[in-house]
Order: C-alpha cells, then structure tokens, then sequence
C-alpha cells in the first residue's frame, strides 16, 4: 500500500527551534512508541548477536526420537522440531535474516533509491518528475509477490554461478556463498522498495520549494547541499520513518513469504518463512502448537512493534494527517 | 465543504460502488458462459444436479454432525467417492501426457490395447488376446468385439491404428511417444516426418492388428499400457480438433461429468464398460479446499494424502487420525545421484565412503516416523522383478573414513555442492542431515544449493551438477524402467554420466530376453554391479501416506499409473 | 474545472502508455533472458532436445526477442493474449478468467467486511478519543493487522473446522458457506488500516469550523456526528475504496494456497514457476491496467466532488 501523505506545515520551518528536536521529544513522551521500540530493539539485537545468544547450531539435528517435537524446556527454551533443531537458536537466527534483509532493503532501496528519485523528481520538475512517479505509480500496481517470484525464480541459478565466481577470485570466500540468496531476494524486493519514500521526500522538496517564495531572502544563496541538510533532511525524517515502519511488515513480509514457499534463502540460513512452513499444517498444529507458536509469535509481535510505531509515530508528525 | 459538494461525494461513492459491481457481474456473467467453456458439452442439468447434490450433501452433513456420528452417514451415506486430486498439468489428450496426476485421470476415461490389474500384471482390455511370434518380433492382437466408447460406437482395429499414427504425428508434439512406442517398425520415421503412417502397424481384419517391433524388447506389453497408446476416437477429434480433450470419448470404465479446472473433476461410470462397470455413481476428485487431513478429520472427504510436514500430526500416539493411516509403497525411489566424471565423485571410493557415511535408518525413525523404507536397492519391493538379494552400503561411517583415506581426494578435498529442488527426491531435512552425517563422519563440509524445478531440470540435463537429490517414479513396472533408464550409457536419462561396459551388456540383454526368470536375474547382477559403482546412493523407497474412510472398500494405490476406481465400493450400511 | 480535469485525466492516460509499455518490455525480457523457458518446465525429465526444438518452434521461442516481443503486441491489439504452454494450449483468457471470477468474488467479500468493520470501529474509537478505549481498539486491530496468512490459515481451520465444527474447507465455490473462513483470514488485517484512516478523518473534521458551528447552534450531538462529521470524514475513504479496487482482481496467494482455492493469486505462482510466459505477462498487465484506471477513477470522484482539491497534492504524486 501506497501512503498519503500530505505537505508538511510550513510555518514549522525556520520559525522554531530544530523540528528534529521536537520530534524526538514527543516520542520519547509515548510510552507505547517507547513499548515499541524497546520490542524492535530486542529483535534486533537477538539478530545482531544471534552467535552469542543462540544455545545451539541452529542447524544442528538430534536425530533421535526422544529430542524431537520437544516441548519448551530448560534445556530448549523453545522445544526442538521435527528433526530435533533447537528452535529457540533458529527462531534468533531467523531475526537475524530478517534483519539482514530488511536492512539492506531499507538502506539501498528506501533510503539511497528513494531519496534520489525523489529529490530528483521534486527538483528537477517536469518529465522526470511525471515519468518517476508514474513508473512507481504502475510498479506498485503491478502484483508485487508475482514478480519478485518471476525474479527469484529466473535468477537464482545464474546468481549462484556469480556467488561461486566470487568465492573463488575475491577476498570474500565463504561469505560470498551466504550472500547471494539475499542478494536474490533483496534484487526482487528493490524495484519496489523506492516508490513510498521517493514519494514522501517528493512532496518534501516541492514544500520546501514553495517556502523558498515566502522566505526568499532567506533562502536565496543557500546551496542545494545547504538547502538540503538544513531543510529536507529534518522535515523529511520523521515522514520517512513513517513510511518505513508502514512498509516494514511488506518487506520482511516478502523475505518470509518466498522462503514460505522455498524460493527464499537457501534451507541452511533459517527464516521465519522455513518454520512456519516446518510447523506445517492444521494437524501439525493441533498436536505440535509450540512449533507454530514459538516461531510465530515473535515475527507477530515483530509487526506489530512497527504497527505501534507507525501510529505513534503519525499523531507526532502531524496529527491531521491521515494514512491508510 | 456545501451540502452540494456532500451530494456530489455520496454520488461518487456511490458511483464507485456500481463500478465495481459493474465489473463484477461483467466477470460473473462472463461466469456462466465459462463455466460452459470449461466442459463445453455439458449440459445445463448437470449443473443444476451438482448443485442440488452439493446442497443436499451440506444438509445431511450439518444433520450428522448434531447426531455427533461420523462414521454412518456423513460422507459414508452415499454411493460416492470423495478423493483428492491434482490439477491436471495438460489437457485429457493421452499422447500429451507426461505427469502422474493427469495420467491418473486419463487412465480411468481411456483404454488401450492392455492394461494393468491391480496387481501390477498386463491383463486384456481391448485386446482379448495376442499371439507373439518371430522371435518376439511380432506381436498379434486380437479385439474384443464389444467394445464400444462412451458414445456407443464400436472399437475396431482401425481405431487402434489412427491412435497410434496420431501420437507419432510430428504435428502432435507427443513427448511421450519415443519412450514408449519407439520400438515399433516406423514410429521414428513417422515422428520425424519421412512416413505417413506407421509401417510396423498393419490392420489384418476388423478385429486383428499386427504390430512389428525392431527389437524384440521383452516389456512391449509393460510399454503399451502407458497412456499414449490409449485409443481415441477418430470422430471427435477430427469433428472438434481443439475442445474433444474436454469431453474426451475414450472407452475406458469413467466418463468425464464435470471438469473445472483447480476445482474439480467428477467421473460417473461408463455403464458399457466391457471389463466390468464401475461400483460407485461418481468418483469427485476435489482439486481444491484446505488441508486434506482437516478435511479428512472434518469428514469431508474419504480419500486423504498426508504430507510429509503433516506426518508428524497423523502418526503420533495420541491422534485420532491413526487409525485411517495407510501407508502404501510406491514404485519410485530417491537417492543423490554423483557427477561420476567430475571431481572428486569421479572417484568410487569418495562416492562410496559418502555413502556408507549417512544413517538412513535414523532419519527414518525420527523424520519419517517409521514410515519410510530404507532403499536396500534400486529396484523398489513392489516392482515385478524386486531382488532381495540385492544390498546398499550400510551405516559405518569408520569403513566410510577409511575408504576417503585411501581415495585420491584424501588430503584435497574440492569444494562440494549438492543441489536440490523441490520437485522431487529427499526433502531439505534429509539434505541438512546427510550434511551432518558427512561432516561428522568424514570431516567434509557440503554445502546444499536449491533451485527452481524447471532450472534443476535443464542443468541436470546439462550435466552441471556435482551431486544431486533426485526422485524416480516408475512409468511401467519393469526393471528396465529404472535400471535401463537411468543407468545406461546410452540413455538421455541418464544424468550421473555412469557407464560401465558389462552394465550395458547385461541391460541389453535382459531386454530382449523372453524368459522373465532368466530377465530378472540379468538385472539383479546389474543393480548389484550398479550399487558397488555407486554412481547414485539410493535413498529410501517411498511410501505413500494416506487416510482412508473404513467405508470404502477395494481402496488401492498399487503405486502407479493403473485404473482402479471401478473396483471401488461405498459401504453405505453403516458398519 | 471540468475543462482542467479533463486535460488532466487524457495526460495521465497518455502517461500510462509509455509505462504499461515500458512494464511489459521489462517483463518480458525477465521472463525470455531467465534461463529456462516453458518448454523445460513442460518436457520436465522426459525433455529430448529434438522435441523441445519442435515446440519452440511451434509457440515462436526460437526467433530473436525482438520479433517475438512484436509479435505479441501484435496480437494483443487483436485481443489475443496468447496462449498458456502449462495448461494444454488453453488460452490466456480462457485459463485466467474463471479465476479472476473466483478471486474478485472473494475480493467482494473481502471489502464489504474490511470497509464495513472499518468504518465504524474508526468513528468509534475517534469519538472515545481520549480514554482507554481509544488506543485499546486501534492496538487490538493493529495485532490482528501483525498476524501473518501463514499463521491465521493454520490457526483459524483448527479453532472453527475442528474445534467448534463450525465451517467446513472443502471448497463449494465463492457462492457457498464454505468461503466465509478463508474470507474472514484475508480481510481482518485491512480492518487496521481503515479504521485508522477513518479515526484520523473524523477527528480532523471534528476540528473544522462548520462542526464547531453546528455545535454551537446547539445541535445534537448525535446529529452533529451522523451529519455533519462522518458523511464527511468519509471522503479520503474514496481513495481507500478505489486503491483497493484493483487488490480485488489479485486474489490473496497465501488464503488461495492454504485454503486450497481456485483463484488468480494460485494461478500466478504456478505460471510463474512453470514460466507460462503468456500467462504471466497477461497477468502483469492486467494487474497494471487495472490500477492505473482505478487511480484515475479516484482522480476523477475527487474531481468532481471538490475542485479544490488539487489532484495532484491529493495523490501525492
């Protein structure tokens, strides 16, 4: 889903102190943004020291009878599976994916894609201008899923000779062999990852461009670079922000809904799309629930931080703007 | 804002609204007219009928539930099947088609010269009887006199011969008919388009065709029971060369009474049929609907397949679906099949101590809950021809140290990849625990790739692959179809680049040899002298988990493609 | 205005050729440069190069790109999509349409109860502004917003098919009972986003002056809320509606895949992996079409409702 969002006030710019400040004062005053965050930040930082805080290889199968379909226990915080994998380490594994990805997602399509074709088409104006909205207003009509499947699909193969290419010739070795699955994914997530912040940053420049004619002494002289750092930036941030936690849930989303259906990572990277898929069907759930719920739950909460967050984050920037 | 400007906003809503519903009842209505697309023939009652029965089906379902009885009643109160199917990958044209699922169909509404029983044995259908002569060479059918297709008219040798001209048709595209029909005198040059017809298929009389083989290949019979020598009819096709596959008029135990693709596919009985009438009024194979065990469980259905992620929740003690499981052995097999000219696999001993390095037997008890069978062979149990005898490298992961100690790639490993895809052969759970089992026995570190299925195929086919997971299913059930397949040097199928000289020897022979004793022994020294290459490690062979109602009877999977709902019977009694 | 509008609307619609254009070519070259093509997919392990080579032939794969890209704007602007390779020689339209019937049926549904929960549960918990309830109502349905298809497929079956026996899942078409369920596991995660759109637009109508007004002429409250400011918090709901209308025709891969549905979403994944070239591109370009008028048609109803209101600042974009 797209967001709506209008302009931002101008009287806001210039007359008082530094809106970022003001930002960051009001969402600390949130207790439930702060709930949020705090939940965030657990996740992220299980993905981040999945090594140290896992109890076990998260690949690592007890093939016996008596160490699979383990409920919760001391010794399995989160019960075993079907081949008797600890799941408490995949489930932090599988943050760590997540994590990965959506921050690679994030950076180089929201942030670095997003914030040119936006800024390119708020100031450049005209052609450019139509011709990026209107390829992102079609690109996010298109079906999403349907094309980073027809991606996945057609690609993986000729990504994984790159990957071996690359372990052979370049410094990066083993590495290079993790990479590529994300590489995949994350090349079938970007064609869509632009649209919504490209947008936002859009509308930024043009109030911004508006306010140039109000306070034109001020503003005549000023460099871009200036213009931008000063101007954009902080009014840009907390809008970008909301768009980021609104499409969050859509592209951690896309990463779990293609491993879901084996077109993700590779089966020795855990994701969340692989246990819920392992936790398998209503039969499964009624005799085994743990699985779904110990991998479920976390990636339920996950979104729904990013869901507080949002609306948290909505009533501070602006509280007559409305998004869907 | 006005009160004008509100107006105006009520209208556009509404306006928006009759859109939709515009478009809506545009795509409904173009509804009706596809569902006629989807069975051109089928006449509107039948619609009606299914309607009303589906109506009457809830009623009495709901009613049975307040009863709080399930087994009475329910879905065993009428004379109907209920089954799971695939979506069929093709259309219902036997020389088209290449899958299982759309096989299983196509075997109920056609019929070709033989069939299989249940037992796997070829036994008449068209063909009453045959006489084969000249060294095997010659093959004499005689025809039943009173077999008719659906429509009434009378089966005769003619038919027969345009069915097989029509699969070797270069127009046709058949992939299939190489395979099974290329051993006759004139199929090639017909396929590829220096004959008209099929010299080695001669019509003697009305009820007599003569078939020439080049080779006298002892499983023809096995061959022609596959469903691109089913017999068509003439008629219809040429009547309506491009909707006859949707209503086909074949002459085999089922008509086709409603097909709607991803939906449903319901057969009523072919009252005709000259081997004996189906039991059952209808067989529904539903294509669609939720999780086939809940469904079961919610007594919706009679037939179930559990899949191997939902094992877990049928075989474990406490669940209530235990006792419907039915485990059937299928006659295919999975194993990792080697590059055997690529490093290091194309030393035997590396291919060897990998496979005495894996514990299957484990992985059966804990991942499969017993319910799969170790592969101690190539050829599965089931199969005609099964060998004992035959044996696979047991779990000893020091005899597998050894063994890598003393091959070249001792002190050099290369890097190894084992490529997989989820169209067939051991799911990514048994991959992670061979893995394992390599790293721990042999101190290899094996990385698993996964590809695409259409991908997997086109480079397995290329020969780029190192080591794979693979799955074989049987076409017809004869040895040849797995040993000869995939084992000789001069099969396309054959994708590890194994080639052992004596191996070829004995497949040729063992394939013209008319004594089936003598046959089967040729081929167990060849499995065995196969297993001691190792150009594959077989996996296990593998079973078939289903959940069957106690109400039907005659219930079979004999594994592979066999028409058997017309054996079927619904005890509506009650008991 | 209607001038403007007009000169406005026949821009966007000349805009959108070059894009669907664009779009189709990118498809299309992903989908031929991939290195398998439907012909692997179809041959599967029986694949002989000699019959692959007579199939290539037959559908065109074997000529240059270009040729074949031409080819098949040539026919689309005969109505001809072309034909699906997986299913037979079926074509397009023939293989795509039952489905679409099937996936908008459910799209229907879907709206009704996303909308018609929505709404409500957004004017009340604008209304309750303030207390508890608030943050209560809009936290609850941005939960069930949280809960991925995956989960609610398995969980939902289990409590009302097996638990309480409320629902069958055999699937009797989108007219039957049976559909309800699956409709339910779509639609309830839209509930979130509607109803917070519709909150933040009651409360910002609440602020404007006529309502204060109407307040002060010492109205009834009740009449004031009904009147006054739901009729007209309801505008932004029109891009919501309209931006939802083309979703309607996509059908939900997850609720088709585990509740075993014949719709369009199912259909997409298998021509996808099948690489049905045909298939996938008809349903790219549908999907396209299809959203690019809606926009319009919201550009359009704001248009007419209020010429104030810029398109383009409406848009944001």
């Amino acid at each position: 889903m797209s967001t709506v969002v209008a302009p931002l006030e101008t009287g806001d710019l210039g007359t008082r102190p530094a809106p970022r400040y003001r930002f960051l004062r009001e969402l600390v005053r949130k207790k439930i943004a702060m709930v949020a965050i705090v939940l965030i930040t657990i996740f992220y930082l299980a993905g981040i020291l999945a090594p140290w805080v896992s109890t076990s290889d998260p690949n690592y199968q007890r093939l016996t009878i008596e160490e699979r379909l383990d409920t919760p226990s001391s010794e399995h915080w989160f019960g075993t599976d079907a081949a008797g994998r600890d799941l408490y380490s995949r489930v932090v594994y599988s943050a760590r994916t997540t994590l990965i990805f959506t921050l690679v997602v994030i950076l180089t399509g929201s942030l670095v894609l997003g914030l040119s074709l936006g800024l390119l088409a708020g100031y450049r104006g005209g052609y450019i201008d139509t011709a990026i909205m209107r390829v992102g207003e079609v690109l996010s009509g298109v079906p999403t899923l349907l094309l980073m499947l027809a991606i996945s699909a057609a690609f993986r193969t000729r990504l994984n000779d790159v990957a071996f290419w690359l372990k052979d010739n370049t410094f990066l070795g083993d590495d290079a062999r993790a990479v590529v699955p994300f590489l995949i994914i994350v090349g079938a997530a970007l064609p869509f990852a632009w649209i919504g912040s490209a947008r936002i940053v859009r509308s930024q420049v043009l109030a911004i461009r508006e306010q140039e004619y109000i306070l034109a002494a001020e503003t005549i002289g000023a460099s871009t670079t200036r213009l931008l750092i000063r101007h954009v930036f902080p009014g840009v941030l907390p809008i970008f922000l909301v768009g980021i936690s609104a499409s969050m849930a859509g592209i951690a989303g896309g990463e779990i809904a293609l491993s879901y259906l084996g077109l993700g990572v590779d089966p020795s990277t855990p994701s969340f799309g692989t246990l819920l898929g392992n936790a398998g069907g209503v039969r499964t759930f009624q005799e085994y629930p743990h699985m779904l719920l110990v991998s479920g739950i976390p990636i339920i909460l996950f979104f729904f931080s990013w869901n507080l967050l949002g609306d948290a984050l909505v009533d501070i920037v602006e509280p007559r703007t409305y998004r869907r | 804002m006005s009160n004008r400007t509100l107006g105006l906003m009520m209208g556009a809503v509404a306006l928006l609204i009759v859109a939709v519903a515009v478009v809506f009842v545009l795509v409904l209505s173009g509804g009706d007219g596809g569902d006629g697309d989807d069975t051109p023939a089928r006449p509107a009652s039948d619609s009606a009928d299914r309607d009303d029965a589906t109506d009457d089906r809830s009623t009495q379902e709901a009613d049975d539930r307040d009863d709080g009885d399930r087994t009475t009643g329910g879905i065993c109160g009428e004379n109907r099947l209920v089954t799971f199917g695939d979506d069929p990958a093709t259309v219902f044209d036997p020389i088209q088609i290449g899958d299982a699922s759309t096989a299983e169909y196509t075997a109920e509404i056609f019929g070709g010269l033989v069939t299989l029983n249940l037992d796997l044995e070829v036994v008449p259908d068209i063909a009453e009887r045959w006489e084969i002569t000249d060294g095997g060479h010659v093959y004499t059918f005689f025809l039943r006199d009173d077999v008719v297709f659906h429509n009434g008219r009378r089966v005769t040798a003619e038919d027969v011969k345009y069915s097989l001209e029509r699969a070797a048709d270069p127009a046709n595209f058949s992939p299939t008919v190489l395979d099974y029909l290329g051993d006759i005198v004139g199929v090639r040059d017909k396929f590829n388009g220096r004959a008209d017809d099929i010299s080695g298929v001669q019509v003697v009389d009305e009820y007599t065709l003569r078939i020439e083989l080049t080779e006298p290949i002892s499983y023809f019979l096995q061959q022609l029971t596959y469903t691109v020598a089913y017999v068509v009819d003439r008629e219809q096709i040429e009547d309506d060369p491009n909707n006859w596959t949707r209503r086909p008029n074949g002459t085999g135990p089922f008509r086709v009474k409603t097909f709607r693709p991803l939906e449903e596919i319901v057969l009523i009985p072919n009252d005709r049929y000259h081997l004996g009438p189906p039991k059952v009024d209808e067989v529904v194979f539903s294509l669609s609907g939720g999780s086939l065990s809940t469904r079961f469980q919610n007594d919706e259905i009679h037939v179930a397949l559990v899949p191997a992620v939902e094992l877990a929740g049928v075989l474990s003690g406490e669940s209530e679906l235990s006792e419907f499981y039915r485990p059937v052995p299928q006659l295919s097999i999975f194993y990792l099949g080697f590059n055997v000219n690529e490093p290091p696999f194309d030393d035997p001993l590396v291919r060897q101590a990998f496979a005495h390095a894996i514990n299957r037997e484990a992985i059966n008890e804990v991942l499969f809950f017993d319910a799969a069978v170790v592969a101690d062979g190539i050829l599965p149990p089931t199969l005609p021809g099964y060998a004992e005898a035959v044996t696979t490298y047991p779990y000893d992961p020091e005899r597998a140290a050894e063994l890598l100690a003393q091959s070249r790639y001792a002190d050099d490993m290369p890097r190894i990849i084992l490529t997989f895809s989820g169209g067939g052969g051991d799911p990514p759970d048994n991959l992670q625990a061979y893995q394992q089992q390599w790293r721990e026995a042999l101190g290899v570190e094996v990385e698993i790739e996964a590809i695409e299925w259409s991908a997997y195929l086109r480079e397995l086919r290329r020969g780029t692959f190192q080591m794979y997971s693979a799955g074989w299913i049987a076409d017809y059930p004869d040895p040849e179809n797995f040993l000869g397949k995939l084992f000789s040097s001069e099969s396309r199928l054959n994708h590890t680049g194994y080639e052992n000289e004596r191996v070829d020897a004995l497949l040729n022979e063992a394939a013209t040899l008319g004594d089936q004793e003598a046959r089967f022994r040729l081929y167990h020294e060849a499995e065995q002298l196969i297993i001691d290459d190792a150009p594959i490690i077989p996996t296990f062979w593998t079973i078939s988990h289903y959940l069957v109602r106690e109400c039907v009877q005659n219930w079979v999977d004999p594994g592979t493609i066999v028409p058997k709902y017309r054996y079927i019977e619904i005890d509506t009694s009650g008991e | 205005m209607s001038q403007g509008l007009a000169g406005y609307v026949i821009r966007r619609l000349l805009w959108t050729v070059p894009v669907i254009i664009a779009i189709s070519i990118l498809v299309f070259l992903l989908l031929r440069l991939a290195p398998q093509d439907p012909i692997d997919s179809l041959l599967g392990q029986r694949y002989d190069e000699e019959i692959a080579e007579r199939l290539r032939q037959k559908y065109g794969y074997d000529r240059p790109l270009h040729i074949q890209y031409l080819k098949y704007v040539q026919n689309l602007f005969q109505g001809d999509l072309g034909v699906s390779t997986k299913h037979g020689d079926f074509s397009v339209a023939e293989v795509i349409i039952p489905k679409i019937r099937v996936s908008a049926g459910m799209g229907i549904m879907a709206i009704v109860l996303v909308f018609g929960l929505g709404i409500p549960v957004g004017v009340y918990a604008a209304l309750v502004r303030g207390s508890f309830l608030d943050p209560l109502i809009i936290g609850f349905w941005l939960l069930i917003d949280s809960i991925p298809v995956f989960v609610s497929a398995v969980v939902a079956p289990w409590l009302f098919a097996l638990q309480l026996g409320w629902v069958d899942l055999t699937y009797e078409g989108v007219l039957h009972p049976n559909i309800i369920l699956p409709v339910f596991v779509m639609s309830l995660p839209g509930v979130a986003g509607v109803a917070r759109l519709m909150r933040a637009s009651v409360i910002q109508v609440s602020n404007e002056e006529y309502v204060r007004t109407a307040r002060a002429k010492g109205l009834r409250e009740r009449t004031v809320v009904v009147s006054h400011v739901v009729r007209n918090a309801l505008l932004p709901m029109i891009t919501a509606i309209g931006l939802s209308l083309p979703g309607l025709f996509a059908g939900s891969l997850f609720v088709e895949l585990l509740f075993g549905i014949p719709g369009i979403a199912r259909e997409s994944l298998q021509a996808v992996l099948g690489f049905d070239f045909d298939v996938v591109l008809g349903l790219v370009l549908f999907g396209s079409v299809l959203f690019v008028l809606a926009n319009i048609l919201i550009d359009i109803a704001y248009g007419f409702i209020d010429p104030r209101i810029r398109i383009t600042a409406a848009r944001g974009g």
